[in-house]
Parts: C-alpha cells; sequence; structure tokens
C-alpha cells in the first residue's frame, strides 16, 4: 500500500479505531490521543542559543513524519526533547499521550530510537545488543527469541547476528540498530538522520529496509532527515525546519503542489533580483519565484516553458545553464527560507 | 498551505515496564559481559598492589623489624594494600563510564523505560564483585607470602562491611569524576589525586600516628582510614590499635561502629551525588 492509500486508509478508520483503553497507573490518558504531540516546544541551551523557537505538529498513529531541515536546524535538539534526553526549556510534548516530561519512563516505554551516530555495545554480539533492549523494554523472554528471531531476518542479519559488533560495516551496525528499536514493538519509533554518512548503496539498502518494515509494522515513524530524496520516499507529511521555527507542514505532494509541475532554472550575470523583477513585471514568474546567488528558479504554474524562455529574451538577460524540470522538496525549502538545503547550517 | 495540520488520533497500548530487580540485573549483566571483555580491566588494578603485598612489605619488614608490636607487617601491608586495590578497580570501572558515553551504548540506556539512577547501580554491582575478587586475590596473596591473619566469623563481617562500604564510596567518586569530565586524558590525569594520594596518608603502609599531629588530623577524614582501620580490626588487629589511633576510646567494638558509620556515611553521600551528577550531566 502507498503511503498516500495507507493515510487515507488510516483516516478512514479512525473513527472506529477510537477506542477507550485503561489509564495505565493513573498517569496516562490513553483515550484516543495522537501518537507524538507537540505544543510550542522550544529549547534554549546555556549561552543563549535558541534551537528550536516554539513548535507544534501533531503525528497520527501509523504515520511516517519527516523533520527536515539542514544541519543546526533543530532537529535532532527536537527528537532530544521527545526521547527525554534533552530536556525543554518550555512548552509540552507527548508520546501516545504521555508526557515526556513528568511522565518520561511511561514515554520512553511506548518509543524506541535510531540515533544518528552508532549507539551499540561493539564488544557484545549483535544479539546481546537486541536482547539487553528486548529485557530493558521490558518485552517477555517467551516473546522476545521470536521476535529478535523475525527482526534479525528482516534487517538481514541473521549469518552475522553471533558476532561481536565491532566487526561490523558502517550499514550492517545501522541495520541492527534499526532492528534493536523494533524489538520493543514501539508505538512511536524515531530515526534521527538514519543515513548519514553511509554511502550511496548502503543508504538505498537500508531505505528498502525502512520501507519493508514500514510496510510490515503499524507504528508511527518520525524520520529526521536532510536528504530530500528520503522524505520524497518514505514521509506522509513533513516538517520543514529553518533555524528552530516549521515553516511549512504537508504532505511531499502538497508542497510539491504549491511550485506548480514544472520550473524554469538559469544562471544569469547581473543581478538575480533585477532579473526576477523583469520576469514577475511580464507575468511569466510569480511571487514564489526566489534566486539563490546567480541562479533564478522561476515555477512556471500555467506559463509554458517558452513563455519564460521569450520574456528573457526580450528583456536581454543574460543567462545560462537554463534548464526546465519538475520540482523537487529542495526547490520548496529554498523558496521558504532561501538557503540551499545541502550547502545551508 | 497551513502550518500546523491536525492529524488522526487513536488510543493505544500501555508500554511495557521491566521490574526493578530485573532492570538492575539486566544493566549488571551488560556491565559484567563488557568488563570480561577487556581482562586488563580485571587485571591492572592488582599489579601495584600485588607488589606492595608480595615484595615491598617483606622487604620492609627486614629492613625495618616490622612494627615492633604483636601485628605482623606483611599482613599490615597486605591489608593496607586493599586501600591502593579498591581505589584503582574503581576508577577503571569508572573509565567505562567515559567509553559508553563516547563509543558505547549510554544514549540508549538513557532512551530506555528505566530510571537512570539505575544505570548508576548497574555498574556499581559489577563494580562490587570486581573489587571483591581483587581484593580476595590479595588477601589470599599476601597469606601465602607469609601474613599472618586471624580470621573468625565476626572479623571477616568487619573486614566485608568495610570493604564493601569503601568500594560503594569509592565507586561514587569514580562515576561522579567520569560525569564531570568530557575526556579520557583529563579523567586519567585526576586518578594520582582520587586514588592514590588518599593511599599514602591513611595508614596503608604505617600506622597513623606516626605521622605528624596534622597529617594524623586529616588522615581521620579520610573514610579508607577508617576502612583501613576497620578491615585490620577484622583480619589481623583483634585489638583494635589503628581505630584507637582514630578515636582514642576504650570500646574498640564501638569505635568499630563508629569507624563503620563514618564509612558507611561518606559511601551513602557519594553514590547519592554520583546519581545525581549523572542524570543531570546525561541530559542536556
Amino acid at each position: 500500500m502507498n503511503n498516500l492509500k495507507r493515510k487515507q486508509s488510516f483516516e478512514a478508520e479512525a473513527p472506529e479505531r477510537r477506542v477507550r483503553l485503561r489509564s495505565i497507573d493513573g498517569l496516562g490518558d490513553s483515550t484516543g490521543v495522537a501518537a507524538v504531540e507537540v505544543s510550542e516546544l522550544r529549547k534554549t541551551y546555556p549561552g543563549g542559543v535558541e534551537a528550536v523557537k516554539g513548535i507544534s505538529f501533531s503525528v497520527a498513529p501509523g504515520e511516517v513524519f519527516g523533520l527536515l531541515g539542514p544541519n543546526g536546524a533543530g532537529k535532532s535538539t527536537t527528537i532530544g526533547m521527545l526521547t527525554t534526553t534533552v530536556v525543554p526549556t518550555s512548552g509540552t510534548a507527548r508520546l501516545a499521550g504521555y508526557d515526556v516530561a513528568q511522565q518520561p519512563l511511561l514515554a520512553r516505554g511506548v518509543s524506541s530510537v535510531v540515533f544518528q551516530d552508532s549507539v551499540v555495545d561493539r564488544p557484545l554480539s549483535g544479539r546481546a545488543n537486541l536482547e539487553l533492549h528486548a529485557r530493558l523494554w521490558g518485552v517477555p523472554a517467551a516473546q522476545a527469541g521470536h521476535r529478535i528471531t523475525e527482526l534479525v531476518d528482516a534487517v538481514g542479519l541473521t549469518e552475522l547476528i553471533g558476532r561481536p559488533v565491532s566487526s561490523y560495516s558502517g550499514g550492517q551496525r545501522r541495520r541492527l540498530e534499526i532492528g534493536r528499536a523494533l524489538v520493543s514493538t514501539p508505538r512511536v519509533l524515531f530515526l534521527d538522520e538514519p543515513t548519514v554518512g553511509l554511502d550511496p548503496r548502503i543508504r538505498h539498502e537500508l531505505l528498502d529496509v525502512i520501507a519493508g518494515l514500514r510496510a510490515r509494522e503499524d507504528m508511527t515513524i518520525v524520520l529526521t532527515t536532510h536528504y530530500l530524496d528520503e522524505a520524497q520516499r518514505l514521509c506522509d507529511r513533513v516538517a520543514i525546519i529553518h533555524e528552530g521555527a516549521i515553516v511549512a507542514l504537508d504532505s511531499p505532494r502538497a508542497l510539491l503542489a504549491g511550485l506548480g509541475r514544472e520550473i524554469l532554472e538559469f544562471r544569469v550575470s547581473g543581478s538575480p533580483d533585477a532579473a526576477l523583477g523583469a520576469l514577475r513585471d511580464r507575468g511569466v514568474a510569480g511571487e514564489d519565484a526566489f534566486a539563490v546567488g546567480a541562479r533564478v528558479t522561476v515555477p512556471l504554474h500555467e506559463h509554458a516553458a517558452a513563455d519564460a524562455l521569450a520574456a528573457i529574451e526580450s528583456e536581454h538577460l543574460h543567462v545560462s545553464e537554463i534548464a526546465s524540470r519538475i520540482p523537487t522538496l529542495d526547490d520548496v525549502y529554498l523558496h521558504l527560507t532561501g538557503e540551499r538545503m545541502a550547502h545551508a547550517g | 498551505m497551513s502550518a500546523i495540520a491536525e492529524a488522526g488520533s487513536i488510543a493505544l497500548p500501555a508500554p511495557g515496564r521491566a521490574r526493578p530487580a530485573g532492570v538492575l540485573l539486566t544493566l549488571a549483566s551488560r556491565r559484567a559481559s563488557l568488563t570480561s571483555k577487556t581482562p586488563r580491566q580485571i587485571a591492572v588494578p592488582l599489579l601495584g598492589p600485588v607488589l606492595l603485598a608480595l615484595v615491598v612489605a617483606p622487604a620492609l619488614k627486614v629492613a625495618t623489624g616490622g612494627l615492633h608490636s604483636h601485628i605482623d607487617y606483611t599482613s599490615f601491608v597486605g591489608v593496607g594494600a586493599v586501600g591502593l586495590v579498591i581505589p584503582l578497580s574503581c576508577i577503571f570501572a569508572g573509565l567505562s563510564v567515559l567509553v559508553d558515553r563516547h563509543s558505547g551504548a549510554q544514549r540508549e540506556l538513557l532512551a530506555a523505560p528505566v530510571p537512570r539512577a539505575y544505570l548508576v547501580l548497574g555498574n556499581l554491582i559489577v563494580a562490587i564483585g570486581l573489587a571483591a575478587l581483587q581484593v580476595a586475590v590479595l588477601i589470599g596473596l599476601s597469606a601465602l607470602r607469609g601474613g599472618t591473619f586471624h580470621i573468625t566469623g565476626a572479623g571477616v563481617a568487619w573486614f566485608v562491611a568495610a570493604a564493601l562500604l569503601f568500594t560503594v564510596f569509592m565507586y561514587g567518586v569514580a562515576e561522579t569524576l567520569a560525569s564531570r569530565v568530557t575526556k579520557q586524558e583529563d579523567y586519567v590525569g585526576a586518578t594520582p589525586a582520587v586514588a592514590i594520594l588518599p593511599f599514602f596518608f591513611a595508614g596503608a603502609l604505617f600506622p597513623i600516628g606516626a605521622m605528624p599531629a596534622v597529617l594524623t588530623a586529616i588522615a581521620k577524614v579520610f573514610p579508607l582510614t577508617h576502612a583501613l582501620a576497620l578491615m585490620r580490626y577484622g583480619f589481623i588487629d583483634p585489638s583494635g590499635k589503628g581505630l584507637h589511633d582514630i578515636w582514642g576510646m576504650h570500646n574498640v567494638t564501638g569505635e568499630a561502629w563508629l569507624s563503620l558509620a563514618v564509612v558507611a556515611l561518606w559511601a551513602v553521600a557519594l553514590t547519592a551525588i554520583s546519581i545525581r551528577v549523572f542524570s543531570r550531566s546525561a541530559v542536556s
């Protein structure tokens, strides 16, 4: 089932699935709650660095939600607050209804996290790492063995699982960590830059693993990434974070639709702002056209590329490297922030 | 395009919860597994103290004529070397906390649904077990080298209680230090001050009364001074001469209880401090 169908299916089923479950230790209100609910969450580090500036969002059970932004945008700080390793300055965050500040044990009990860098006991075997997770998360021993066998197979580590993790490659370690995070069948899985630092082949293998698990497991995934293709491929919705604030939140399809079906991109010698102004005056560029350095991007919307080229010629603009293409999330990000994802932050 | 899109909602099941004893056992078992992969952590802390007990003490006994009392100098130093082996053992154990933070699974443990105090206590359990093993080896070797020990049930109880509480204290020091420093170099650099310096003031090699009065007074503050006096009271000095040097009372049992209370107080304080420092430093 593709992402959109999954979401539509969830939305159709949601009212029937809103059932009242008993409260846990009298602490959590488990009646019809979002998997992740963040309200005005803010983090200011000592020294006054405002890493997260009052963000709010809500993630439905079963949804794959992406936090998209360059390094330093505040993604990992947000994940840190949701996983209780960073203390929020203000605001609230709930996982499955459990407040991460007031009920941290319960919030941690319904979630797992795959960290940006490797967080494993390297001298121990892969299996020992998985068993440790199972015991700490209270998975009954009888279920844990079966679950581990199943997951090891799913992430393709059956042959290696008895070896010390120190003998694993980077990609194998990352697959182990993803498998480990799933041992406790978390309601919410956090993947913090899961493919960063991996070579392209392993990265694509890993995305296949995540996509495959997503189809098997009915869980909510919150994924941070600065790889736009990952977000487009895996996420039902993405929040674009820029300098600690959410500047857009919607499905990748809706975000891309805002820029139309085609964009024209070119390099201009002279003032990009003047070139943009001239094209706007001629009606071929709208307010969503933008320039980064000497490169100008013009969403065409109802216009044809030929109209824009004619305007460029009649305005005697000196341009090079002209190309038309379909928009990407990178264009959405550039439009919203004026920075290129790969170079920002 | 709305900044905040509404999401659906659904009731979710209760999180799994492990039993506290099971969690502690799991964490201790993890630490024990990691320790067993680094045998140097077991052997290295023993080298210096064993040398003291087997070579230096008998040589000094011959050279100086010993303590000129009913107490055998070889066994006196044999127990005194415990005051070196426990701090070194705990400092090595604390080093693994730094390794955990930099290249181990500490963040996975911090994300687990267990109280963070348990992470410290799980490590403490293994530090106690390791120190016990090292102390047993040290005392055994000292006895083989000719040390004289008077083993009784009550004596063993005093020895074990003192060694246990002192280990708890020293591990608290090590864990606190490991949580406060960021680099292994800084941690290793602090080792002489926290693990070795007290050894020279606490009456490990000679009675504290042999030092100038001001140093004797300072020595009485160190938990190691009390722990060594208690361990000697248990194994080699039933008259409690070391305890009398500290308290100057006539009731040796009362002196022993007082010294045990001092070591216990330090142990409880440092354990509480180490848990607090770890819990605060582990999050930002």
